[in-house]
C-alpha cells in the first residue's frame, strides 16, 4: 500500500482494499466503519458495503483479518470491553468505588473486591463491561473476576509517580508499541521515544510506565533517588511533546536529548 | 474569488474543534465540540435511545439573544440529521457544539442570521469530524443572493446581501439530499429553482453527466464546497499521521 486511503464520513470502502484472508475467519469491522446493505435487484444476492462514519486513514490487518479507521487522535475515549484504563477514585459507596475515566461522563464503578483505596487514588484497571440499556454504568476491575486474584500486567493501585494527559490516539500507539516485540530498530508505529528514554535513563535506575486507553499515562521513577522528580517530568514532557507535534523518529530522539540536557540528567 | 480557509483541532481541551474563515463574506467562526458527554441536569428529558445535540452560538460582541436562539434551533435540526445519534456510546449522552463568531461584520439586534449560516455550519461540521463523532455523510452549505436585476451572486458581501432582493442559504449532503433551505426576501418559485440548481453545483460540483470527472475539477478556480471540506480534512490527517505515512 503506497498511498494511504483517507476516507470521509459517508465514503464507501473500495472492495479491493479489504484484506483477503484465506482462513475462514469472518472480517472484523473496527471503529469508524459500519456495514450497510444496499437494496439490489435480485433478492438472493446480498449487496453489502462498508462505509466510513469518521474521517480517517483506512487501515487493514491481513493477519487478523480486520479493517478499521485511524481517526483524529484527540477524540474522546469511549469505553470498550477489555481496554486498559487509568482511573481516579472519586468517592466510594458500599459496594463500589466510583472512578473518573473521562471528564464529563458518568463515573465508572470499581468493585470493592479490589484493594482499599481512598479518594484521589489512581488505579490501573480493565474495563469489565460497558453496560447496555438504560441506567447502565461502565464497570472496571483490577482483579480477575473469577478468581479474585490480581491480574497480571501491573493491574491495581498506582502508588507514587505522576500522571500525564496525552491524546487517545497516542495512548493507543504506546499500548501497541509495548505489546509488540521491542527488538525492532525503527520502533513500532514510528515510536522510538520510549526506547530512547529507556537507554538514556538506565543509568539512574530506569522508570515504570502505565498507559491507559483513556489518554492517561502514569510515570514512576522511584529508583532514581534524588533525580526522581526531574526524570519523571522529563519523561512526561517527551511523551507530550511527541504527541503534540506528531514528531517523526529522528525528531523524537532530538527531543529526548534536548529535554534530558535541560533537566541536567 | 478567494476560497474559504479552515483549520482543525485548534483547541486543546475540546474533543474536537475547527476554525473557518470565509473571505468573501468576511465571517470567521471558531467551533468546538464535546461529546459524547453526560448531561446530568436534564437526564429524564433525554431520549433513551439516542444522543441529544446541543448547539450554542456566541456572538463576538454581545450576549446571546433571541436571534442566536433561533439560529441555534436551525443548526440543531440540520446537524441532528448528520449525526449518527444511535451509534455505540452515544445514546443518552450529549454532543455539545459551541460556535463563537470571532470575525466579520457584527450582526445587529433583529438582523437575520442567514448570512452567517454557511460559516456556522462549516465550522460545526469540521469540528464534529475532528471530534470523531460518527456521521453518515458530510454536508456543504452555500449562501446565494439574488440582486434586483435577477443576478445570482455566490457568497455576497454584507453590503451586497443588504441590497439583495432575496437571500438563500442552502445545504446539501454529500449524497445529494437537500438538508437545509432557508430563504429571506421576495422571490418566486422559478427564482428559487435557479438558486437551488446553482447551489447544488457550488456544493457538490458540476452534476452534469459526461463531464471530465474529479481530476479536472480539483484544479479549477471555483472548486466546490464538498471538495474544500475533503481537502481540509485530508491535509490535517496527513500532518497528524506523518509518522505513519513516512514509514510506509
Amino acid at each position: 500500500m503506497s498511498t494511504p486511503l483517507i476516507l470521509l464520513p459517508g465514503d464507501e470502502v473500495p472492495k479491493d482494499q479489504l484484506p483477503h484472508s484465506k482462513s475462514n475467519n469472518p472480517l472484523k469491522v473496527g471503529p469508524g466503519l459500519r456495514l450497510l446493505s444496499q437494496p439490489s435487484a435480485k433478492p438472493t444476492s446480498s449487496n453489502h458495503v462498508l462505509t466510513a462514519t469518521q474521517a480517517g486513514i483506512l487501515t487493514t490487518d491481513a493477519k487478523r483479518n480486520n479493517v478499521s479507521i485511524l481517526s483524529f487522535s484527540n477524540r474522546r475515549y469511549i469505553p470498550a470491553m477489555n481496554d486498559l484504563v487509568i482511573a481516579q477514585v472519586h468517592h466510594s459507596s458500599v459496594d463500589f468505588f466510583h472512578c473518573i475515566v473521562t471528564p464529563h461522563t458518568a463515573h465508572a464503578l470499581l468493585g470493592q473486591l479490589s484493594p482499599q483505596l481512598k479518594q484521589g487514588d489512581l488505579v490501573y484497571a480493565r474495563v469489565l463491561s460497558v453496560g447496555v440499556g438504560a441506567g447502565a454504568e461502565v464497570e472496571i476491575t483490577c482483579v480477575h473476576p473469577a478468581t479474585g486474584k490480581a491480574e497480571p500486567g501491573g493491574m491495581g493501585p498506582l502508588n507514587g509517580g505522576m500522571m500525564f494527559d496525552i491524546s487517545t490516539g497516542m495512548a493507543t500507539r504506546l499500548l501497541r508499541a509495548s505489546s509488540s516485540s521491542a527488538d525492532e530498530n525503527e520502533g513500532v508505529d514510528g515510536l522510538v521515544v520510549l526506547s530512547e528514554l529507556g537507554k538514556k535513563l538506565e543509568s539512574i535506575g530506569g522508570f515504570e510506565l502505565a498507559v491507559g486507553r483513556n489518554g492517561k499515562v502514569w510515570v514512576d521513577c522511584s529508583n532514581a533517588g534524588e533525580n526522581e522528580v526531574k526524570a519523571t517530568i522529563a519523561i512526561g514532557q517527551c511523551l507530550q511533546g511527541t504527541d503534540e507535534h506528531n514528531l517523526n523518529p529522528t525528531d523524537q530522539k532530538k527531543l529526548v536529548t534536548r529535554t534530558l540536557k535541560a533537566m541536567k540528567l | 474569488m478567494v476560497g474559504p480557509t479552515a483549520s482543525l483541532s485548534n483547541l486543546h481541551r475540546a474533543d474536537g474543534s475547527a476554525s473557518y474563515k470565509c473571505p468573501a463574506t468576511g465571517f470567521a467562526v471558531l467551533g468546538a465540540v464535546n461529546g459524547p458527554v453526560e448531561l446530568p441536569a436534564r437526564r429524564d428529558a433525554l431520549k433513551p435511545e439516542e444522543a441529544t445535540v446541543e448547539v450554542f452560538v456566541k456572538p463576538g460582541n454581545a450576549v446571546p439573544g433571541v436571534g442566536e436562539k433561533y439560529v441555534e434551533g436551525i443548526l440543531r435540526d440540520v446537524l441532528s440529521t448528520v449525526i449518527l445519534r444511535r451509534e455505540k456510546g452515544l445514546p443518552r449522552r450529549g454532543v455539545v457544539i459551541t460556535l463563537a463568531i470571532v470575525g466579520g461584520e457584527a450582526t445587529e439586534r433583529g438582523d437575520s442570521y442567514l448570512t452567517l449560516l454557511p460559516a456556522l455550519l462549516h465550522a460545526a461540521q469540521l469540528a464534529l469530524i475532528s471530534a470523531a463523532i460518527p456521521l453518515p455523510m458530510t454536508l456543504a452549505t452555500t449562501l446565494l443572493g439574488v440582486t434586483r436585476s435577477g443576478e445570482i451572486i455566490r457568497d455576497p458581501s454584507p453590503a451586497v446581501a443588504k441590497a439583495a432582493t432575496s437571500l438563500h442559504a442552502i445545504s446539501f449532503s454529500s449524497k445529494g439530499h437537500l438538508l437545509m433551505n432557508e430563504s429571506l426576501g421576495r422571490f418566486d418559485f422559478d427564482t428559487w429553482e435557479l438558486v437551488r440548481q446553482q447551489a447544488a453545483t457550488i456544493c457538490r460540483g458540476a452534476a452534469t453527466p459526461g463531464s471530465d470527472g474529479d481530476a479536472a475539477m480539483g484544479g479549477t478556480d471555483n472548486a466546490h464546497v464538498d471538495g474544500f471540506v475533503r481537502e481540509t480534512v485530508e491535509d490535517h490527517l496527513h500532518r497528524d499521521y506523518n509518522w505513519k505515512l513516512e514509514s510506509i
